[in-house]
């Protein structure tokens, strides 16, 4: 008991300057061991900490005194405290143990899923997550989770915050594939199918040595978003995809394979006899609804194939040729495409007739001369990006020795840094 | 729960900003564990939503509210029906939502706001969409009677045949900027310029 006063006087006088703090934290770290042999006696000091002044300090003592597994109703004793300390701690002093504020952060997670309320967990956990990352190109672990918090509480909304950021900096693989399936489950629901297929896309081509759950349900969303939003999907995986994906996913994700292939022949009525038959499928995946966004998809892309051969065509006969029960229903269709921009055309309601227009936009207006130079900006910014990372890897002795020397990696299982002192820095493409 | 910003919002008419707020405001809450639901402005933060044209949002909130409160609460209900009818494209309902339901004084004015947006985006809708429209949907489409809406288009220059009761429709030109800035230029330049060296 002496040791943890002796500790709390340490802490309150070594929260002030950078390197007290880095002092402080090699203490603590001797200290854990003692800290977690009794978490009980901690309750009564934590008080004598303060969360926001004395953060790194308040960190050991409430990581060590919430280890271990809680009932509910101790999880709703420790859940004011845990979003109290995570609102209000200091991000330089957490970022000195980021491990212990990940390990505290994730049971905050658990312990607000266990009283069913995630919603109380969307707040803090986002400020969590600010104060980890270094940048906000930053994933850290506690993305997924956040994202996660968000689905279970329905604020999509507030997800999407986070996904703006574009993400160059990854700790773990698992983040990245956990972030980027949650992230596109959360752009399905608001529908922004451009953004999920993106994620998507990066969870079904991350490198990876073996298959894994994630990427298969990704890929299962995959199909069935680019069905939704391209009209069609291509089986074939790019050049960059991992061997592994390319091997396996397809055979893990048969009905869906065969969905898109029924989809491609463009008939509604053999699709929809298709979807009816493997429902149980689709439904225990949990992707009945957006089966059932691809088939509602369908009509619209198949009216939009029209515009490509037709200038002028009739109610009925888009009606007949997509299948729709009356001229007034492909009416409402066609005024929805025009509605959210996805095809051009007037209707002509006098001679039930419809005529196709080209994209009215012409690339001169201000506006468009914004987005473009922004986008110029952004791949720039890439490009820089790419070079510098070229760059790096063109000195990564690990990578010299894979690329350069082969021979030598194979002939000696374990080999030093040191055997490549000659290899110049830099290598002419 | 401090509504303080809410209640601004609401009595300076900045309409734009409601659902922002309450979004904001309930995470708050929630965080502090406050049981919050049964005094929450389901009706208000609902057509915040809605008036934010961002019905996918008004559809995850809707699917929030416990189901107690569903039934207590008929202006939650009705709110959300509003949003109900523009998630299904149902145009000519929305508009039957709007009236059908006796708004409690707080959220008159929002629904009041919402239903001419509402019927300003329908008329650019009909102006885009349309070349000619039979008096009877364009009617069903801006929530008006018949002679109402012959009034409101033929003011903004469509032609009425009394003999079909067809409307032909007047295509608005939309005036966009198109003048440049000579830095845009002058960043252009600079563009070509690294590019080519």
């Amino acid at each position: 008991m002496g040791s943890i006063e002796n500790l709390v006087t340490q802490i309150q006088g070594l929260s002030g300057s950078v390197d007290d703090i880095a002092h402080l934290h090699n203490i603590l770290k001797i200290a854990d061991e003692s800290l977690h042999a009794e978490p009980s006696a901690l309750s009564s000091v934590l008080d004598q900490v303060d969360p926001a002044k004395h953060s790194l300090g308040y960190l050991y003592f409430l990581e060590a005194f919430t280890f271990g597994p809680v009932s509910k109703e101790q999880a709703l004793t420790l859940i004011p405290i845990l979003a109290r300390f995570i609102n209000c701690c200091d991000a330089q002093q957490i970022r000195f143990a980021p491990d212990k504020f990940v390990s505290v952060c994730k049971r905050f997670k658990d312990h607000v899923l266990l009283i069913e309320s995630p919603l109380r967990g969307v707040s803090p956990m986002r400020a969590a997550v600010r104060k980890l990352q270094t940048t906000s190109e930053h994933l850290t672990t506690l993305h997924p989770d956040f994202l996660l918090l968000c689905i279970l509480s329905k604020s999509y909304n507030i997800g999407l915050s986070v996904l703006e950021d574009d993400i160059f900096d990854v700790d773990q693989p698992r983040d990245l594939f956990l972030y980027c399936y949650y992230g596109g489950m959360i752009c399905i629901g608001q529908k922004r199918f451009r953004k999920a297929l993106e994620l998507l896309h990066n969870v079904v081509t991350a490198p990876m040595n073996t298959i894994n759950a994630i990427a298969v349900e990704a890929y299962k969303k995959y199909i069935l978003v680019s069905l939704i939003h391209y009209g069609q999907f291509s089986t074939s995986l790019p050049k960059y995809a991992s061997s592994a994906a390319q091997r396996n996913l397809k055979n893990f994700c048969q009905p869906y394979i065969e969905l898109a292939t029924t989809y491609s022949s463009g008939k509604i009525a053999e699709f929809k006899v298709y979807v009816d038959t493997n429902r149980e499928k689709f439904d225990n995946d949990k992707n009945l609804g957006l089966v059932k966004q691809v088939v509602s998809s369908m009509y619209k892309h198949n009216i939009q194939r029209l515009t490509q051969t037709y200038l002028t065509l009739s109610l009925q006969d888009i009606a007949n040729t997509v299948q729709l029960g009356s001229p007034k229903e492909a009416e409402m269709h066609v005024l929805q495409m025009i509605q959210d921009g996805e095809i051009f055309a007037t209707i002509n309601q006098k001679d039930g007739m419809v005529r196709f227009l080209e994209d009215p936009e012409q690339y001169k207006t201000c506006q468009m001369i914004e987005r473009i130079d922004s986008s110029i900006q952004r791949i720039m910014t890439l490009s820089r990006k790419l070079n510098a990372m070229d760059e790096l890897m063109s000195y990564d002795p690990l990578y010299l020795s894979k690329v350069l020397f082969p021979q030598v990696g194979r002939e000696r299982q374990r080999f030093d840094f040191d055997d490549f002192d000659t290899v110049p820095q830099k290598f002419p493409i | 729960m401090d509504f303080g910003d809410l209640k601004e919002a609401l009595a300076s008419q900045s309409y734009g900003q409601i659902a922002d707020i309450c979004d904001h405001l309930m995470l708050q809450v929630a965080a502090e564990g406050v049981a919050f639901q049964e005094e929450w402005p389901y009706a208000i933060h609902l057509l915040g939503h809605i008036y934010a044209d961002d019905i996918n949002s008004a559809r995850f909130l809707w699917k929030s509210i416990p189901s107690s409160i569903k039934e207590s609460q008929p202006e939650v209900v009705a709110a959300w029906k509003i949003g109900q009818h523009l998630w299904t494209r149902d145009y000519a309902a929305v508009h039957e939502a709007i009236c059908g339901f006796d708004w409690s004084q707080e959220v008159r004015g929002l629904v009041a706001s919402f239903a001419e947006q509402y019927t300003k985006r329908m008329f650019r809708l009909l102006s885009s969409a349309y070349s000619t429209i039979s008096l009877q949907d364009a009617a069903l489409f801006l929530g008006m009677s018949e002679d109402d809406a012959a009034n409101y288009v033929l003011q903004q220059g469509w032609d009425f045949d009394p003999t079909s009761r067809m409307l032909t429709v007047k295509q608005q030109q939309a005036v966009t900027d198109q003048k440049l800035d000579p830095s845009k230029l002058q960043r252009l330049t600079e563009y070509v310029f690294q590019l080519e060296h």
